[in-house]
């Protein structure tokens, strides 16, 4: 098992009611099969599950279908951006 | 340069940055600010821009990269603040300078286009006790189909 940091932002860290949480993975996973682990571990994991939300590996935006690498140190789920 | 920050910033420093002795012919820059966005008087409304550190600051880097591979500019400067900010208070900077306009507006309008979808920014409007996040405009990723090469 692999721990990893995961973080959340804006309307997804509300709504789940933490801004990050130590993950244990059994590598190999996607982003899709991790947004569904945590949906089931946390509390009011399910809205990882609403649509739109999105992810990054390490900085980079990363898509559902994503292979988390075994050198992961973070990842992230957020609601799309609105900067600007 | 590209700076995130809590304070305001000056638009006339930022453009003599971007100067480059005996070779610009041309500046162009965008500023962002917070419109209105209530009924309510502007003192009762507040503006809140969430980013995650780390990842933003690449998201940017990897946009100004790109507009730098795709024309010849001389130098590109982002500004984008974070934090608790006002109606009327300025969100953004992009300027770009080149030797020749084309270049700079494109680069300029291009740079603003990809900030709005690819950079980790969140906003969030408080009017009174009530606050939202702002969701994301799918027109703005629209916007980028124009880029395709």
């Amino acid at each position: 098992m692999l721990k990893v940091r995961v973080v959340f932002f804006a309307s997804l860290k509300e709504s789940i009611g933490q801004s990050e949480y130590i993950a244990e993975l059994s590598l190999p996973m996607s982003i899709c099969e991790l947004k569904h682990q945590l949906a089931n571990e946390l509390d009011k994991g399910q809205a990882l599950l609403e649509k739109g939300i999105q992810s990054s590996i390490d900085f980079e935006f990363a898509r559902d279908a994503d292979i988390v690498p075994e050198s992961v140190s973070e990842v992230a789920f957020f609601p799309p951006v609105t900067g600007g | 340069m590209i700076l995130i920050q809590e304070e305001d910033f000056h638009v006339d420093v930022l453009y003599k940055s971007l100067l480059k002795a005996n070779q610009t012919g041309a500046v162009a820059m965008f500023v962002g600010l917070v419109r209105q966005f209530s009924d309510l008087p502007k003192e009762a409304c507040s503006f809140e821009l969430e980013h995650y550190p780390g990842m933003t600051e690449r998201n940017l880097q990897a946009i100004v990269d790109e507009a730098n591979a795709r024309w010849p500019l001389l130098d590109v400067c982002v500004v984008h603040r974070v934090g608790r900010l006002s109606v009327d208070d300025q969100i953004v900077f992009v300027g770009v300078s080149a030797s020749h306009r084309s270049e700079a507006f494109q680069a300029c309008d291009f740079i603003m286009d990809y900030l709005k979808s690819r950079a980790a920014f969140w906003k969030k409007e408080s009017e009174g006790s009530e606050s939202r996040w702002v969701e994301a405009n799918t027109n703005d990723e629209k916007s980028l189909e124009r880029w395709s090469k």
